[in-house]
């Protein structure tokens, strides 16, 4: 106490680490820890519930090189990443424009582009399951109110349009983000630019490319990393919405460790699943996380 | 932290006025079109949910309702167990969210201002957090609740949730906490206050806006979680909403009114929440996000 000129050249000792110990003991204990103990059980022929197990080596990975339906999962998870990324990322930049434009009622109508990401994503997949059916759906019964009759299919029920229908879903629920980001990064670029380039005659296409775009680096780059991490998750909205069928047509890899992991018995090669997708995930989003730590660190 | 609450009327106001109303209109126009496709889902929702499925089969589900219904609500309701799932949602959103937004606080306390050793390391391990997915800990977690006795009980949720909760929270506190003036905190040092009291007195008071922001959307998070009530809870009078519903889509596949009431009484809690709660929402996912 009392010494305020030592401290700001000091570190915090044992005071700082008082603080940050609660937090870091979850932290480790329950998220750390346990995706380390994934890593370990991922070398094991472990079935997730006897007291014993082997210790198999690379095993598990060399028999996910064997396993189509890894092989169909990965290609989902990539077609989702991109899709589900793309999709939202442009949209929600479109909608973000628009919104910071000329438009009225801007806050109710950014109300409704955000509200699906606030709901539970069961009920997402339940209301777009309940949407998508084949008798009694509105999707099919609107094809036919136009015409469309030989459109109308079941939508979740095979192979050809399953992973797409989900997808829809996703989309829905993942434009608002993206255009609130955008939104909130619109603002801090100066009107003035918009003004001179009025004056030298640049159109709104022009302005958009070598003003707007320019102004949004950093925002893109955050946009599309929290996307990018958040496309790895898949989860919730494929279980609830299609269990990863029909047949194996949208498993995904977490969908795929979870079956291996409380359906099949095979924890030890439904853990080696996820370490891939995790390592993956983390790799991809390494730069993010460094930024993020660049950023605040003293 | 200019970021933390996005003003609505920041918009382009240098816009000369005769433009903005023409260019408005076609605009507006199609904005409205394209939103009100957006919400249509949940319109047709609410607009099955309240017609007897009867009215529903034989006019189909684009049609205006012939009669108008409150049973379906009342079905589901009893039906999908929503008075458990409720109870125990609301449970662990309160036993959960306000001590996980504490010590958050606490680490980005002592991450912004108290100079604590190693604070780089800490902050890019905590950071790597957001990127785990979920599934990679399930099978640890499910055994470390199982040796613990904790499986099918709320308890068991509190630590995976406070701990998979805790890297945003600290994201967006710590970089808060970090805008307090030094001055501040040091004049309140030389008052003779320690660390601790510095923490409750100062610092919290002052981050005011940025907790009630993480609060909310943690909280949020927590009553949506999905995957680990689905490993860890399996009778019936411990299941949260988002399991309860899916238990419940199952049973209603052929009662598309009642499926919607169903939904409607899962979902619209948030819907409020959010409608009213909707500025902190919007301002802690781009204070959260927006430092690139």
């Amino acid at each position: 106490m009392g010494v305020p000129a030592r401290r700001k050249t000091r570190h915090g000792g044992l005071v700082a680490w008082a603080f940050a110990l609660p937090a870091l003991l979850v932290y480790f204990a329950f998220l750390v820890y346990p995706a380390l103990s994934s890593l370990w059980f991922s070398f094991t022929d472990w079935d997730g519930l006897s007291a014993g197990y082997n210790v198999v080596g690379l095993g598990n990975y060399a028999d996910m090189a064997a396993d189509p339906v890894v092989r169909q999962a990965a290609v989902n998870n990539l077609i989702w990443a991109v899709v589900t990324v793309v999709v939202p990322v442009v949209a929600g930049l479109a909608l973000a424009v628009v919104l910071n434009g000329t438009v009225r009622g801007k806050p109710f109508l950014r109300l409704i582009f955000y509200t699906p990401a606030v709901l539970p994503l069961v009920s997402v997949a339940s209301i777009w399951g309940w949407l998508y059916n084949p008798q009694y759906g509105a999707i099919n019964a609107a094809l036919r109110a136009v015409g469309l009759d030989s459109l109308a299919q079941p939508w979740l029920g095979q192979d050809s349009t399953a992973l797409g229908a989900t997808m829809v879903a996703a989309i829905w629920l993942r434009v608002g983000f993206p255009m609130l980001l955008y939104l909130a990064a619109l603002q801090s670029i100066s009107p003035d630019l918009y003004e001179a380039a009025t004056v030298d005659g640049a159109g709104k296409w022009q302005q958009f490319w070598h003003i707007t775009m320019p102004g949004l680096r950093p925002a893109h780059y955050v946009v599309i990393a929290l996307s990018v991490i958040d496309s790895f998750k898949v989860f919730d909205l494929i279980y609830a919405m299609t269990y990863g069928g029909p047949g194996t047509a949208t498993q995904v890899m977490g969908t795929w460790m979870y079956f291996n992991v409380f359906q099949y018995n095979q924890a030890g090669y439904g853990t080696a699943i996820a370490v891939v997708i995790t390592v993956v995930a983390i790799a991809v989003s390494i730069p993010y996380v460094r930024s993020q730590t660049k950023e605040h660190a003293v | 932290m200019t970021t933390l609450l996005v003003p609505d009327t920041a918009v382009s106001a240098e816009q000369p006025v005769a433009k903005k109303r023409r260019g408005g209109i076609g605009a507006t126009v199609v904005m409205t079109l394209v939103a009100l496709l957006w919400i249509s889902p949940l319109v047709l929702l609410v607009i099955t949910a309240v017609r007897p499925l009867a009215d529903f089969i034989s006019h189909g589900p684009l049609s205006w309702p012939g009669t108008f219904t409150l049973d379906n609500f009342t079905d589901a309701w009893n039906i999908g167990n929503f008075a458990t799932t409720y109870r125990n949602s609301l449970i662990l959103l309160i036993l959960k969210v306000p001590l996980g937004v504490f010590v958050s606080a606490m680490l980005a306390y002592a991450l912004a201002k108290l100079r604590i050793r190693f604070g780089a390391a800490i902050m890019y391990t905590v950071f790597l957090g957001l990127t785990i997915p979920i599934y990679i800990t399930i099978v640890p977690v499910f055994v470390m609740a199982r040796s613990a006795g904790v499986t099918d009980s709320l308890i068991g949720l509190i630590g995976p949730y406070l701990a998979f909760g805790i890297p945003f929270e600290v994201l967006v506190l710590q970089s808060f906490i970090r805008q307090i003036p030094d001055e501040i905190i040091e004049a309140a040092r030389i008052d003779g206050a320690g660390a601790w009291r510095i923490f409750l007195t100062v610092v919290l008071p002052l981050s005011a806006p940025a907790l009630v922001t993480v609060f909310i959307l943690d909280a949020v998070a927590t009553w949506n979680e999905f995957l680990f009530a689905l490993i860890l809870l399996n009778s019936d009078a411990h299941k949260t909403i988002p399991v309860g519903l899916l238990n419940f889509q199952g049973q209603f596949s052929n009662n598309n009114t009642g499926l919607a009431a169903g939904i409607l009484i899962a979902v619209v809690p948030i819907l409020v929440a959010y409608t009213f709660l909707q500025r902190w929402i919007v301002g802690g996912l781009t204070a959260g996000a927006s430092k690139g």
